[in-house]
């Protein structure tokens, strides 16, 4: 083959994949547009903002056109799958949901603060979340995790003015060097082991070489420690509480509820493609993965989840800021979402499909009406919520019904999620007859624990300040409306969850080997 | 019984409170330049209009219901049956086809439940009379929590029971919570977080039970032949059976309460307003005993031959710790007429269970009754206190005496009552705790001379209630009329809408008293089956 | 005939002799009038001499920044320039849209007025702005 008939084919592998990163390519050119929209447009500060609304439906629209697809893109480092674009999609619904719930944020738009960057690093975010999905390549993956920290560091330091905002900003910071270091630590010594940083090459040297046991630990620990830190999973959550309490709480709700599911699209990915065995050409796959090398990565999974839940909701029991309370709350979620990575097979990562719609829905919910309330009561604090259901009662029976669902109450969608994590970690049956029933009991113990510190912000919304009656608030009929697009998914799939089950199980197709 | 718009009286007495809470919601709560509530009266009469008509429905089931139909696990012997498929999703990895039915009826068991709950919530919608704040939110709490209660019972699909299970938690949380006494946060949320630990064990149950038969469908779960051989609780597989059973025995017990997990219990009934706790005492516990029945007993027959002799203990310690805790009130602390008949409650439900545990049938049927018959006795007493605690604004024992001179007609109804509860023949209270002791003595004589004491121990403390409240002299400061500018009360005794609330009750509780025939007809058939059931282990 | 590595060497001394022949006639021509600030080692117009904990100005972050960039899209050039006549037009038109991203970063800079080099105004912070603080 010479020099030239090489670049052709390199060519012609570029034109293919540039066909399969088409959404990349609109909220590229989504980005370049807000860009130059902001310095044309100067005196308005919502003009990104649209820009990056409809880039956001053209990048949908061409994700459900190819929503089918399966493919390698740039010479296998890239894979548009079913997988994938559940997780594109998923973010993309969640970020055009947080821009549109940033021209309400009273916070944001405080004084004359230009808010171009704001929509903009949010394209920007959502690109680098894109990125991370469906990265097939450890450097690919390093990329996609520095992409979305990058614009997520300023994101959170954005309302610079506010100490708390520029402290969590910096915490960031520098909490993610330390763990995109360990991270990269840790694909080096993949990479040292195996001489590959393709997903499905390591794969193949698991599967072919006996590869050196405590060497194989620790860098897949390491690696896994760069993802538990986007999840935010114990022992590497340290960062979430400060940054989602100090981050304007658009930030918080897009960090708490895109950023993680990009980490549990990489996670996910990471363990299916390089430890779970590829089954061999024609045959059925199995339901359960079967894992390759002498490392039970099931057991370090479960010790991780049941780490995270437990000390999230622990450590929620005594917040007195909702911001904080709901912080730890999303640790404990992320702790939930472990338990069905946990049990490695397609029906786990089924339930953290399901899951993560039904986390989007209730968790984005909650945090808008924090939001609302912060611009009514210009606070945070559980104890300044004392009767504010009685002032702003349809927000309020919204809120209760975010937090019943955060709670898996029947009828709403946390339910569904909550059912099939349970389902994925009582049906798992191992090899040697291992199961995980004590990890479904840990889990639902920590479910009736969190009860009480949901059921506590409805306390003081609705049980306290009956007496009192205050004058009630004026809520404009758009930010009730925005409301009530989001309550309304939480009950209709809570009530009918055929259509979510439905994705999340015609997204399960994960690309592996070449 | 027919179809009205093509739903069925099932569906229509469960959703009638959803459509009066809609109608609720839409009704502004308008102000008037005083500040005060102008909608008040409309809020209390859509309530009561639409309690009635559930009324009228649970009495148009009852006059159409078969006598001699078994249920329990035949489908073919449930009544007014609505089977429609809630939603199914198909091809799924590991669970096949997830198919939810929305699958209800009624048998022996749950058509007693169906009168008693629409019985108690129209009587406690007269007494929500006395809640005077936030009227609009109460009153559509109420009714949802009407709907949470009205659906457990007519469930036949597991994952809709769960649903109602829980969906009358919140309701139940801020109507003690928001319209409660001094400690309702306390109460609210102990009773929130005890029923819920129960349920989240049942949550897990109900899946493990779906892998064995791939269905929510109760009858299917009963069914040994439908269950995959490999799943946790095939039949075989006994140590997970019991497992199983113990942790729904636990979830139902909290409910119940049986004793050790009946402490939610005397502070939840204290700080509740009147109608809560009538309703709490009247259906929410039932709720208990009827899930042990509906599902421990037919699901894991097996189990419950290995914890029968448990089970009567439960009952047994209940009664007897029930009443000694009721007996207690007269010895330290605050003597407080609620928490003595809350802590009546613990052991009168603590006969429900001995009887259950006997398996035979006149201990089955007598607890049945007892469900039912606890559930007027109760609300009548919780009714009777709301009465004295609406004018004297106190409960304590201490705090009265003689007031049968200054009400005698309220002494009258409170007579009956009390004297019910103790289980005096010619009330309901006496035939049902007869067929109870009877049907245990045959399998645990010991245990049920044992809890024979508990009858004593009742009779003592309702009396020296009695005695206490309505006898003796009336203290000096209630010797002028309750209300001296009788805005509220007109007269010093019984008002008119306490009474549309006491007189339905007290005629049930003599009517049955004196003929339980109608009862026993409706349950006799169904219990039989149960019993023979769980005689020859359901073929676990 | 020349090897490959004889042109490279013919280029080499080309290349010195350019060099050498430019400084030398410039030598000739300018004017002469050293001083000490002259003839000190030139540092990007900071103190070459002396400790390096030093605050440099922050807009040099910003210039290096930039520079950066500009710098790292050649890297992407020389290796298009060698192949650019094989692959035609598409490899142009990728290139191009390259180079017009840039270009937007670019416009985005200058637009924002980072490109200007104004004389900082500090701001000297009063005792009331610590007062008013929240936290």
């Amino acid at each position: 083959m010479g020099p030239i008939s090489h670049s052709i084919n390199f060519l012609e592998e570029l034109q293919k994949s540039v066909g399969l990163f088409a959404p990349e390519t609109a909220l590229t050119v989504t980005f370049l547009l807000a860009i130059v929209a902001d310095l044309i447009f100067r005196r308005s500060r919502n003009v990104t903002g649209f820009i990056a609304l409809l880039g956001f439906i053209a990048t949908g629209a061409l994700l459900m056109s190819n929503s089918s697809t399966s493919a390698f893109a740039f010479n296998s480092t890239y894979a548009i799958d079913p997988f994938a674009n559940f997780f594109k999609l998923l973010i993309l619904i969640t970020s055009y949901l947080i821009v549109v719930i940033s021209f309400f944020s009273a916070e944001l738009y405080h004084g004359n603060r230009k808010l171009g960057e704001y929509y903009t690093l949010i394209i920007g975010m959502t690109f680098g979340m894109f990125i991370l999905c469906s990265s097939t390549n450890l450097i690919m993956i390093y990329i996609g995790i520095e992409a979305m920290s990058l614009c997520s560091y300023v994101l959170s330091g954005y309302t610079k003015e506010i100490r708390r905002s520029s402290e969590a900003s910096l915490k960031y910071v520098i909490y993610g060097a330390v763990s995109s270091g360990i991270m990269i630590y840790g694909i080096s010594l993949i990479y040292g082991l195996t001489g590959h940083l393709g997903l499905a090459e390591i794969n193949h040297s698991l599967n072919v070489a006996n590869l050196d046991h405590i060497t194989l630990l620790v860098s897949g620990m390491m690696i896994i420690a760069g993802f538990a830190y986007k999840i935010s999973a114990v022992p590497f959550h340290f960062w979430t509480p400060d940054v989602y309490e100090g981050a304007p709480v658009t930030i918080t709700a897009f960090l708490s509820v895109a950023s993680k599911a990009a980490g549990f699209a990489a996670l996910i990915r990471f363990f299916k493609v390089v430890f779970a065995a590829v089954p061999a050409q024609g045959s059925i796959p199995d339901a359960t993965w079967n894992m390759l090398g002498s490392i039970d990565w099931r057991i370090v999974i479960a010790i991780l989840s049941v780490l995270t839940m437990t000390l999230g909701n622990l450590v929620a029991l005594k917040q007195t800021n909702v911001k904080r309370l709901l912080a730890y709350s999303s640790i404990a979620h992320a702790g939930y979402m472990l338990m069905g990575v946990t049990v490695m097979s397609e029906i786990g990562v089924q339930s953290v499909l399901v899951y993560l719609v039904a986390y989007m829905f209730m968790n984005l919910g909650a945090f808008y009406v924090v939001m609302q309330y912060a611009n009514l009561i210009g606070s945070e604090e559980l104890e300044d919520y004392t009767g504010i259901g009685y002032r702003a009662p349809v927000l309020g029976i919204c809120m209760v019904i975010f937090l019943v669902s955060l709670l898996g109450f029947p009828s709403t969608v946390g339910f569904i999620g909550k059912l099939y994590i349970f389902s994925a970690v009582l049906s798992f049956a191992g090899k040697n007859g291992q199961n995980f029933y004590w990890l479904a009991i840990m889990g639902v113990i920590n479910s009736a624990i969190s009860a009480y510190f949901y059921i506590k912000i409805v306390r003081n919304m609705f049980v306290r300040g009956a007496e009192f009656d205050k004058e009630k608030f004026k809520l404009s009929p758009e930010s009730l409306v925005v409301a009530l697009i989001i309550v309304i998914p939480t009950l209709y799939f809570g009530l009918f969850p055929g259509a979510v089950i439905r994705w999340a199980e015609t997204s399960l197709k994960i690309l592996v080997g070449n | 019984m027919q179809n009205f718009l093509g739903l069925g009286p099932l569906t229509w007495i469960t959703f009638l409170p959803l459509l009066g809470m809609i109608i609720i919601f839409l009704i502004p709560s308008g102000k008037d330049e005083k500040g005060k509530e102008t909608s008040k009266q409309l809020f209390r009469w859509v309530t009561i209009g639409f309690t009635f008509l559930q009324l009228i429905i649970a009495i148009g089931i009852y006059l159409n219901y078969t006598a001699g139909m078994t249920g329990i696990n035949v489908e073919g012997g449930f009544q007014f049956r609505e089977h429609y498929n809630w939603f199914t999703v198909t091809g799924l990895p590991m669970f096949g086809n997830v198919k939810v039915d929305y699958f209800v009826g009624i048998d022996g068991i749950s058509a007693p439940m169906i009168l008693l709950t629409a019985i108690v919530c129209f009587v406690a919608s007269f007494a929500s009379f006395s809640i005077k704040k936030q009227i609009k939110g109460y009153f559509a709490m109420y009714l949802l929590l009407d709907l949470g209660m009205m659906g457990v019972f007519i469930s036949l699909d597991f994952f809709l029971f769960y649903v109602f299970w829980e969906l009358m938690l919140l309701p139940m949380y801020f109507l003690i919570g928001i319209w409660g006494g001094p400690r309702k946060e306390y109460a609210a949320i102990k009773f929130f977080i005890y029923t819920l630990v129960g349920s989240v064990f049942m949550l897990l149950v109900i899946i493990g039970l779906y892998f064995g038969v791939h269905s929510f469908n109760m009858l299917d779960m009963m069914d040994p032949l439908k269950y995959d051989p490999t799943s946790i609780f095939a039949p075989g597989h006994g140590w997970w059976r019991n497992v199983a059973f113990f942790a729904l025995f636990v979830g139902f017990a909290i409910k119940v309460p049986s004793v050790p997990f009946h402490t939610w219990l005397p502070d939840a009934h204290v700080e509740a307003p009147t109608p809560i706790s009538v309703i709490l005492a009247g259906v929410l516990l039932k709720m208990g005993t009827y899930g042990m029945l509906r599902i421990n007993w037919p699901m894991f027959p097996d189990s419950v031959k290995y914890f029968q002799c448990f089970i009567a203990w439960v009952g047994t310690v209940s009664i007897l710790y029930g009443a000694l805790c009721a007996l207690g009130q007269f010895k330290v602390g605050k003597r407080d007429f609620k928490k003595l008949i809350a802590y009546s409650s613990v052991s009168h439900m603590g006969y429900v269970v001995l009887g259950m545990s006997s398996m035979n049938s006149s201990g089955m049927s007598g607890a049945i009754f007892q469900m039912f018959n606890h559930g007027t006795i109760t609300s009548m007493l919780f009714i009777i206190v709301g009465v004295i605690y609406d004018r004297a604004h106190t409960r304590g024992l201490d705090d009265f005496g003689g007031l049968a001179n200054k009400m005698p007609i309220y002494t009258g109804i409170m007579a009956i009552a009390f004297f019910a509860a103790i289980g005096l023949p010619g009330m309901s209270g006496f035939v049902s705790e007869m067929m109870i002791f009877l049907g245990a003595f045959m399998a645990y004589p010991i245990l049920t001379v044992i809890s024979g004491l508990g009858i004593i121990l009742g009779a003592a403390y309702m009396l020296w209630a009695l005695q206490k409240v309505f006898f003796g002299k009336l203290p000096d400061r209630w010797s002028g009329p309750w209300d001296p500018t009788h805005k509220i009360y007109k007269t010093d005794d019984i008002n008119a809408v306490e009474l549309a609330a006491l007189i339905p009750l007290a005629i049930l509780i003599i009517g049955l008293g004196i003929y339980p025939a109608p009862m026993f007809n409706m349950m006799n058939a169904t219990v039989n089956h149960l019993v023979e059931f769980v005689r020859i282990g359901g073929g676990f | 005939m020349l090897t490959d590595f004889g042109i490279i060497l013919i280029f080499f001394i080309v290349g010195v002799l350019f060099v050498a022949a430019g400084l030398f006639v410039s030598s000739l021509i300018r004017p002469s009038h050293p001083n000490k600030i002259k003839n000190s080692t030139y540092e990007c117009g900071e103190e070459p001499i002396g400790s390096p904990w030093i605050k440099f100005n922050i807009r040099y972050y910003v210039v290096a920044l930039m520079f950066l960039l500009f710098e790292v899209e050649i890297v992407f050039l020389f290796p298009w320039t060698v192949v650019f006549k094989q692959l035609g037009w598409y490899a142009f038109s990728s290139m191009a849209v390259f180079m017009v991203i840039l270009v937007f970063g670019l416009a985005y800079v200058w637009g924002k007025g980072d490109l200007e080099w104004d004389k900082p105004k500090p701001y000297i912070p009063k005792l009331e702005d610590f007062v008013d603080m929240k936290d």
